[in-house]
């Protein structure tokens, strides 16, 4: 049985008492973290141009004293996949987090918190881990291979409010299963008031042999901004495939992470991202390399139109004696117009001496070659350019191993990217 | 691969690390104070102006912050430090008459042989001035200036003062600051409209007190259609304190101009190097910094190339080699100001015995420069378990027409490489000198001839000792 729906009364703005009414009747342990998380929250200042990750972005608009979470139902709901009883009678589990807490408290108390702790440097990250309410929770138990994806659409509703969902997926020792998330929703558009927030956790860890395919699509509206952090833990053998399309919200900051702490682990990780208007991305990535013979693969690809500003900082980290570490980066950037501003910093911190670190960053127009090669075979210069930025992003798309899924980003690209001033 | 090469690599003597006891003419208390900045401005009989500067600078010293991302310099101790400190009166422009003790330092170095040889004129600095600057008469005939810094103000006040502290402002960073508040000694180059000076110009830095703070500063100016190649090397004692070397050079490329700076930084391992270098590219201007670092505990510099000038060019060549203590933090910066410019930036480093080289770097693209290109590529060798490398490039474009390119890779010493030599009979050591030099080649190769040898001598020597 699921705990009842919380009821409280939510003030504006983010206060402990919203805290303490979403933590009444959950277990001890998880009401200690949320607090330490909320201390981290407090402490931490509201980020500013001055910091260095920061400074080419604006988010002035967002009043956080101007927010009030909804007291029946969360902000942001999920809606998961019916999954077959063929799986739950191999142990399968896939439930919203609340049930899941009642249920399986105890993986979950082995597996929550431990990726995105308390103490994360965020203060998004940790008002999330404060104050989230709902979730998706994903189990795959040993050598299970669910082989249909399984699929959690969060949608947010109501406006000068806040969701924090999580996720959690547990993929035991040679088991493998696909996830797909979908972030969608939020105000109207033309709606005014201080834009959402979204400030999501998913925390992933694929055991030995285990296999995950993760698929993320994020396509809010437009007065939301987005603070998502997803960090996985890879052991031994295992390895964990990632496509992330990113294509709504006003603001988003993304922070993604592969921790590789088992020989032989890989984790591939794959974007697109499409800006118009006066979007404002920051793609954080880092590939932890906390044990040697580990591979890792990134390639965050967008486009940019209008006046939208990206940065894109991604970090390879070796940590001493990750001998054998095999780590590629590549951040391809497509600048459409003169007003758009991208940055793109690609790091790499190496301690050890036995390995390949590669990385490779560009930003470019369309090739003028190309267009007049398509142009001479009889396309209109819109459709030659359509056809040149969809070629670009295609290698992402060919990543993404669920057919209708593939489509369904193919579609969002299209339309942004087609899309008449 | 196992130690034995980095041993061969790095790790040897440091031949400069001797020092001499030389006698000071002019030494003030330690610690940055405005009474210092008086009694140098009395010794050196400076206008009003640079005095007020100089304050102006001190203050911004005092206030300003170290930027977050540059750690490590936390635990200098700048009162611990002589801030104007010489052995000398007066620069002089025969070898003879520089005082024989300085002489003799200076010829352990080999310096004063080379300048016959192949150089269009050359300059000694030690501590905080001048002991000897000449220049080629075939160059002075044509007008090529070629003074300290301290003599070129004097000598030709406007030339100075319109160019001085106009491309590196004390503003810029806390040890830009530093060094306006005390600088003393550099050079001053001016080359006229057309000239081309086909031999280079050379400059010796040496350190030689202890706890001491060196601020040389440097001002080239290349008129248009001018060209001129300077070239800077420099050392200092070991002690087992730290000292700082905090220099400014800044150069003016005009129209259809070209200008090579190389530098051969060899400091002792508690050496300090923070140095701002900035070129300003008008139209058409090349600018090749060749730099290379291999000594020093800590070196932060990054030449830099503004493109102010339509079509300009500007080319960075960074070498570095991190060995035991030293964290050589370097790297390049291009930024375009105006359209049709290009820029390359091609960094190699090297680390080991614990060393860490990090590559940091700037391209930014404003708005207005349109049909920008921009290539960087950064190769990194780590040669053992212990030692780091790192890279931190920063791309910042405004805008839909440029092209920008980085690309990076850090690996060690390929084993099939190494496998392959050895099975034609090359011992595995001299395996892996080759595999190094190969590494470093296209950037070695930049370098003249005398500054070639001694980087391949430096690298080799340092393999010395090393069992097999």
């Amino acid at each position: 049985m699921a705990l009842p729906p919380p009821q409280f009364t939510m003030t504006t703005g983010f206060t402990q008492q919203n805290l303490e009414a979403i933590a009444s009747g959950e277990p001890a342990w998880l009401k200690s973290q949320r607090l330490a998380a909320w201390q981290t929250y407090e402490r931490l200042p509201l980020p500013t141009k001055r910091d260095v990750e920061w400074q080419r972005f604006d988010i002035r608009a967002l009043k956080l004293d101007k927010i009030t979470l909804p007291a029946d139902k969360p902000a942001i709901t999920e809606r998961l996949t019916a999954l077959p009883p063929a799986w739950s009678k191999q142990g399968v589990v896939f439930c919203d987090m609340r049930t899941a807490l009642t249920k399986h408290s105890e993986v979950l108390k082995e597996y929550l918190g431990k990726s995105i702790a308390p103490d994360e440097p965020s203060k998004f990250n940790a008002l999330h881990a404060a104050l989230w309410r709902n979730g998706a929770f994903l189990y795959v138990p040993r050598n299970v291979c669910v082989d249909q994806p399984l699929e959690v659409v969060y949608e947010f509703t109501g406006q000068n409010t806040a969701g924090f969902p999580h996720t959690l997926v547990v993929v035991e020792p040679g088991a493998e299963a696909t996830l797909v998330q979908k972030f969608i929703g939020g105000p109207p558009v033309g709606s005014n008031g201080t834009p959402s927030i979204h400030a999501s956790g998913t925390e992933v860890f694929v055991k030995e042999g285990g296999h995950l395919h993760y698929i993320s699509e994020q396509n809010f509206s437009p007065n939301v901004y987005d603070f998502t952090l997803k960090r996985a833990h890879v052991a031994r053998d295992a390895e964990i495939d990632w496509v992330l399309g990113m294509f709504g919200a006003s603001f988003q900051r993304y922070d993604v992470e592969c921790v590789m702490e088992g020989e032989g682990g890989t984790s591939f990780m794959y974007a697109v991202g499409v800006l118009d208007h006066n979007q404002q991305f920051g793609q954080f990535t880092k590939q932890h390399h906390k044990t040697g013979n580990t591979t890792s693969d990134l390639m965050f690809k967008n486009v940019l139109r209008d006046s939208a500003v990206s940065n894109y900082t991604g970090l390879i980290k070796v940590e001493k004696n990750a001998n054998g570490t095999n780590a590629y980066q590549a951040n391809r950037n497509l600048v459409l117009s003169k007003e758009v501003r991208c940055d793109t910093r690609p790091i790499l911190e190496i301690e050890s001496n036995q390995l390949r670190c590669t990385h490779g960053a560009t930003v470019g127009q369309l090739e003028e070659q190309q267009l007049f090669y398509l142009r001479s075979r009889g396309l209109t210069p819109e459709l030659a350019r359509d056809v040149l930025i969809e070629a670009f992003l295609e290698p992402v798309l060919a990543r993404i191993q669920v057919e209708s899924v593939q489509k369904e980003f193919a579609s969002l690209i299209h339309q942004k990217v087609v899309r008449k001033q | 691969m196992s130690n034995v090469a980095t041993d061969q690599i790095l790790g040897g003597a440091y031949k400069e690390g001797f020092h001499d006891d030389l006698k000071s003419v002019h030494k003030v208390p330690k610690g940055p104070t405005h009474a210092v900045i008086d009694y140098m401005c009395d010794v050196k009989g400076e206008p009003d102006w640079m005095r007020q500067f100089r304050h102006r600078s001190l203050d911004l010293f005092l206030k300003q912050d170290l930027p977050a991302w540059m750690p490590g310099l936390r635990d200098i101790d700048y009162d611990a430090i002589t801030y104007y400190m010489s052995p000398i009166d007066k620069s002089a422009n025969k070898w003879e008459d520089v005082p024989e003790e300085i002489r003799r330092t200076y010829d352990k170095l080999g310096i004063a042989k080379e300048e016959q040889k192949l150089l269009g004129g050359l300059g000694a600095q030690i501590d905080s001035e001048m002991a000897y600057h000449n220049i080629q008469e075939s160059l002075s005939k044509r007008g090529v200036i070629f003074l300290s810094c301290d003599e070129g103000m004097k000598q030709y006040p406007d030339i100075f003062k319109e160019h001085f502290a106009k491309s590196i402002p004390p503003e810029d960073n806390k040890f830009a600051a530093l060094n306006s508040a005390f600088w003393s000694g550099g050079s001053f180059v001016y080359v006229p409209k057309g000239v081309k000076c086909d031999v280079p110009l050379s400059v010796y830095f040496r350190i030689n007190a202890e706890q001491f703070g060196q601020f040389e500063r440097t001002l080239i100016i290349c008129e248009d259609d001018s060209f001129c190649h300077y070239v800077e090397g420099c050392s200092a004692p070991v002690y087992t304190t730290h000292s700082v070397h905090a220099a400014v050079v800044e150069i003016f490329v005009k129209d259809r101009a070209r200008c090579r700076y190389t530098t051969i930084q060899n400091w002792s391992t508690d050496v300090y190097n923070l140095v701002t270098k900035r070129a300003f590219l008008y139209k058409n201007a090349v600018m090749e910094w060749v730099d290379g670092n291999l000594g020093s505990k800590r070196t932060v510099k990054y030449p830099s190339c503004y493109m102010v000038g339509e079509g300009a060019h500007g080319e960075i060549l960074s070498l570095a080699s991190a060995d035991k203590g030293m964290w050589q933090d370097a790297g390049a910066k291009l930024v375009f100001f105006a359209p049709n410019c290009t820029g390359r930036i091609n960094s190699k480093s090297i680390s080991g015995h614990g060393g860490r080289a990090s590559y940091r770097g700037l391209v930014q693209v404003n708005e207005e420069a349109k049909n920008c290109r921009v290539q960087v590529n950064c190769d990194a060798l780590i040669l053992d378990p212990v030692s780091r490398s790192d890279t931190y490039p920063v791309m910042e474009i405004d805008g839909d027409l440029a092209t920008i390119e980085h690309e990076a890779s850090v690996s060690n010493v390929s084993e099939e490489q190494l496998f392959y030599l050895m099975s034609r009979g090359i011992k595995k050591e001299d395996a892996v000198s080759m595999i190094v030099n190969g590494f470093i080649e296209p950037i070695v190769k930049e370098l003249p001839m005398e500054f070639a040898v001694e980087i391949n001598r430096l690298i080799n020597l340092q393999m010395e000792g090393s069992v097999g």
